[in-house]
């Protein structure tokens, strides 16, 4: 399952996709918005996201996930405003083990956050806000 | 030529709205395209790149036919 969108995230059904008799573990990582960065209060975080690619990059980093452990892999983000608390990715692993479960979680996160088309705009109680700094993206041979 | 380039993240609030229609020679760089459009941006455009729906271009790849995205730096999950 790899899902882009605007609706409020599901981690269960994700971990449900991934589960099998055949495995020991699923394990989940769910990022959250939270109220306070930087030293400024947070009230929402608006995601803008390139869709298109952003699905085809989700699906590569799925993919080589699931070549470098045996794991299922499953993904979601959202796009759009969210506020303080809400689910802004999930992702679960279901494997054999726990330990290649942890780690493939942990590969998908950090690999969301170095290529997938993504940006946040955080919104202040003050009533301003600002887009946070990120990676710059390369081309993938 | 005319060419439409989608704008993402900090890009959007540069006043040039979320379609950029910006005229560029027919046969260009993604490197020589940035530089042309580096005016419009200042120091917004630093570690962006030119995109299409299926992949991140190369500074020295020929700017592909059909919709092109620029993209900032990005952060998410």
């Amino acid at each position: 399952m790899i899902l882009v969108t605007k609706a409020r995230l599901n981690p269960a059904a994700l971990e449900r996709s991934v589960s099998s008799p055949k495995h020991g573990a699923v394990a989940s990582f769910v990022g959250t918005v939270r109220s306070a960065h930087a030293g400024r209060v947070v009230k929402a975080v608006s995601y803008d996201c390139f869709v298109p690619l952003a699905e085809k990059e989700l699906a590569r980093i799925k993919a080589a996930a699931e070549r470098r452990w045996p794991v299922r892999v499953a993904v979601a983000h959202r796009n759009g405003r969210l506020r303080v608390g809400e689910a802004s990715v999930a992702i679960s692993a279901g494997s054999g083990h726990r330990a290649e479960a942890f780690e493939a979680c942990r590969f998908v996160i950090e690999e969301i956050k170095r290529r997938v088309p993504v940006w946040k705009k955080e919104h202040y109680t003050k009533g301003d806000g600002r887009w946070l700094a990120g990676c710059a993206l390369h081309r993938r041979s | 030529m005319k060419r439409k380039i989608a704008l993402y993240g900090r890009l959007r609030d540069a006043g040039h709205g979320r379609i950029l229609s910006v005229e560029l020679p027919k046969s260009v760089t993604c490197r020589e395209a940035l530089a042309l459009l580096k005016p419009s941006f200042g120091r917004l455009l630093d570690g962006c790149v030119l995109a299409t729906g299926d992949e991140v271009l190369a500074p020295g790849d020929e700017l592909p036919a059909g919709t092109l995205a620029l993209l900032p730096p990005v952060c998410g999950g």
